[in-house]
């Protein structure tokens, strides 16, 4: 039997993916675990693994390279050795395509038989009956509903079905994802940040990193009940923290802690101290989890990316420093996979560097909060107003976003002054409060 | 908030309106001292006299011509014609006139007219008994509006006595004496919204007129096996809000449209073609509808329990329908 070459899905709310090429020729034997074709989905490119082996062959009709394709669309086979000789491609298969504005590809010349007079026997006994709203289930879920056992009348496949089905799959049973050696073929299209001539209006396709962030963005704008509080930290503790370490490993070739990941390591121990920070909103649910995954924003040439470090509360300092590294490294260099943009409970986002103080970061949904980070900048501030002393301290403004829906403010006021107790007293954290 | 009946509530709306504008004067048989068949106009006759409450002859054509021009004159008749068959002898005129001198003068003529009559099958046989959504809704520059509920009755017929179109407003026998909830002082209801009159997450159901009513007694029963159904009020089937309709679907994947009116080309047949059209991939079972017989109403009451849908009958049809 002649194996399925189908988009996979990349994500949990991938719907679609530009279809980046093929790998291995028309023809060309494939081992099972060799790379295939290339797929852009909603933040990443992905080479991805052939499955089963056989000899590759691609559909007639299989979407140019660029072309954005539903998950689930059929691209081609792999046909074991024996059936190589008799093989045909099976009938008119649905195959969808986005917002597509090629040209219809010629036709190729398929071996033997054409594809329109293609029927193989029991084709008509064989035909499955589904409705529109469980197909259109399934293809979101990346199902096959061809092999689902429908239980509505004469067997027809309905929604439940396809919901029991994705119900059982297990979470191995989705593809490998590897980062992609190569980045020349990529299709994203990048506004021009060059001046637009005078009278001229520049237009581009939003890129799928851009539309992804859009919908995100503006769907947490529409769900989301936020408030930002705001507090000006003395993080002359933290500085210096930072600053022995620096001299300490000189030399070593250790990679020395960040800001984002001194922060991302005391907020992680924050969020262990209030759990209500670290949830997401399921139906009418609150989940709370016993980890911290915190994603870290990072601004790359093909727009914003989230790397996800895990389990931070667990982890030290040094490790914690040591991943991220490698994170922003693939972000920005266009490798980053999707098990590393997935499952973050909490985000930190830090616009210092411009020299921003404070800001009203939005937050990534399902996450419930964010933690918007400003510069550093020496000030003069009062230590003793009884005394009249005044003291030179590193100080920053932290912006914190939560939803109201899950947290109040004073929650979620007790959780930052957590955070601004953690970096004014940095031994806090070791020690525990 | 009052309790009232269906025809007390849109009475009042009527009153309301009359006392508003003076131009507003009513025209039918037996609507003036009787005060209408159905008590449309009790004692409208003593408050505002002859000359707005016009008794006629049984000549509907006859007078409902004279109203058309009427309104073409910037008056604001409402035409009772008690029964909707009795419509019928006046739709020459309805349809050719009333219905399209708005579009043929480049809307520099309006015909603010509201034609009202019974419809529904009430042990009133065959000559009594039409309801014709259908033919209404067919009809570019018509409104048709067909409330359930005594507010809405109200509201409704308020809206349509200030809408610069015709309307057909349709009032079934049965909902008449329905008593209800009515809020006091002003209250407008916009065409074209529809209200989802019990929410559910198994099953929709749209009923069209009286079939509401039963709809929302089958959700009882449904209700007792498990099964969760959402009831929808189209309240104007032209304008009719899809969108409420579209909506409760991505939500149940499920339709059943009950109409006691017969099924070929009737207001379900329009719902369906455009939930086929517009939520094809919502659908998770075909869309199916419950109509009465095809055939003319029956007098007898034992045929008339089978031929206009319960109920029970709605129950069966969504077991069925949640089956497939």
């Amino acid at each position: 039997m002649a194996y399925d070459i189908r988009l996979p899905r990349l994500g949990w709310d991938m719907e679609e993916g530009a279809f980046a090429g093929w790998l291995k020729a028309d023809g060309d034997w494939v081992d099972a675990g060799e790379m295939l074709f290339n797929v852009e989905g909603d933040k990443a490119l992905q080479e991805m693994e052939a499955l089963d082996s056989g000899f590759l062959r691609i559909l007639p009709n299989c979407p140019p390279q660029g072309d954005k394709v539903a998950v689930g669309t059929l691209l081609g086979f792999l046909v074991p050795k024996e059936e190589m000789d008799g093989f045909c491609f099976p009938g008119v298969e649905s195959l969808v395509i986005a917002a597509s504005v090629h040209e219809e590809p010629a036709p190729v010349a398929v071996s033997e038989a054409p594809v329109a007079t293609h029927a193989s026997g029991n084709d008509a006994s064989a035909r499955v009956h589904i409705s529109p709203y469980a197909k259109r289930l399934a293809e979101d879920l990346g199902v096959d509903w061809r092999r689902l056992a429908g239980s509505g009348l004469r067997g027809r496949i309905m929604a439940k079905d396809v919901q029991e089905a994705t119900a059982q799959l297990k979470p191995a049973s989705s593809a490998t994802f590897l980062a992609s050696p190569q980045s020349n073929a990529r299709p994203v299209s990048i506004p021009r940040t060059a001046p637009v001539a005078p009278g001229v209006e520049y237009r581009s396709a939003m890129s799928t990193v851009r539309r992804k962030t859009a919908e995100h963005m503006s769907q947490s704008a529409h769900t989301v009940a936020p408030v930002t509080l705001t507090t000006e930290v003395d993080a002359t503790e933290t500085v210096r923290l930072r600053e022995t370490l620096k001299k300490q490993d000189a030399g070593q070739g250790l990679p020395l802690p960040s800001y984002n990941d001194i922060l991302a390591k005391i907020c992680a121990q924050a969020l262990m101290d209030f759990p209500t920070l670290n949830a997401r909103l399921e139906g009418d649910e609150i989940v709370q989890f016993s980890s911290a995954h915190i994603a870290l924003a990072v601004d790359t040439e093909r727009g914003l990316l989230t790397p996800i470090l895990r389990d931070v509360q667990a982890k030290s300092l040094r490790q914690v420093a040591r991943e991220s590294s490698g994170l922003i490294e693939k972000a920005r260099g266009g490798q980053i996979g999707y098990d590393d943009l997935q499952g973050a409970t909490f985000t930190i986002t830090n616009l210092g560097m411009f020299e921003i103080d404070a800001f009203t970061p939005i937050i990534d949904l399902p996450q419930c909060a964010i933690l918007g980070v400003g510069r550093i900048l020496a000030k003069q501030v009062v230590v003793d107003f009884e005394k009249g002393e005044v003291a030179l301290r590193q100080c920053a403004t932290l912006s914190l976003t939560f939803d109201h829906r899950l947290n109040d403010g004073a929650g979620a006021a007790r959780f930052l002054q957590r955070i601004k107790r953690y970096i004014e007293n940095p031994f806090l954290w070791l020690v525990g409060i | 908030m009052r309790e009232m009946t269906f025809t007390d509530a849109a009475r009042e709306g009527l009153t309301e309106e009359m006392e508003r504008d003076p131009l507003i004067f009513v025209v039918g048989e037996g609507i003036g001292a009787r005060g209408g068949n159905f008590n449309t106009t009790v004692g409208l006759y003593e408050r505002f006299g002859e000359w707005r409450l016009r008794d006629t002859p049984i000549s509907e054509r006859g007078f409902t011509g004279l109203c058309i021009g009427a309104a073409v004159l910037g008056a604001r008749p409402v035409v009772d014609f008690m029964f909707l068959d009795f419509e019928l002898d006046a739709l020459g005129d309805i349809i050719n006139q009333a219905s399209r001198l708005s579009w043929m003068s480049n809307g520099q003529v309006k015909v603010p007219l509201v034609l009202r009559g019974g419809v529904g099958i009430a042990a009133t046989g065959p000559h009594h008994s039409s309801s014709l959504y259908s033919f209404f809704m067919h009809l570019p520059g018509l409104h048709v509006v067909a409330p359930v509920f005594p507010a809405d009755a109200k509201g409704l017929l308020k809206t349509a006595l200030r809408c610069n179109d015709p309307v057909i407003f349709l009032e079934h026998k049965k909902v008449m004496k329905i008593k209800g909830n009515v809020p006091e002082g002003e209250l407008s209801i916009p065409f074209g919204k529809a209200n989802v009159v019990r929410p559910g997450k198994d099953l929709t159901i749209v009923g069209i007129s009286y079939m509401v009513v039963e709809a929302l007694n089958a959700a009882e029963a449904l209700e007792k096996q498990g099964i969760s159904v959402e009831v929808i009020d189209p309240r104007t089937l032209a304008p009719l809000d899809l969108e409420t309709i579209l909506e409760s679907l991505s939500k149940t994947h499920r339709l059943l449209i009950v109409d006691e009116d017969f099924s070929p080309c009737g207001a379900g047949a329009e719902i369906a073609a455009r939930v086929m059209e517009q939520g094809f991939y919502e659908l998770d079972a075909p869309v199916r509808r419950l109509n009465g017989p095809f055939a003319p109403a029956p007098y007898s009451p034992p045929l008339e329990a089978v031929a206009v849908p319960n109920a029970q009958a709605i129950v069966r049809a969504a077991q069925m329908l949640l089956a497939e």
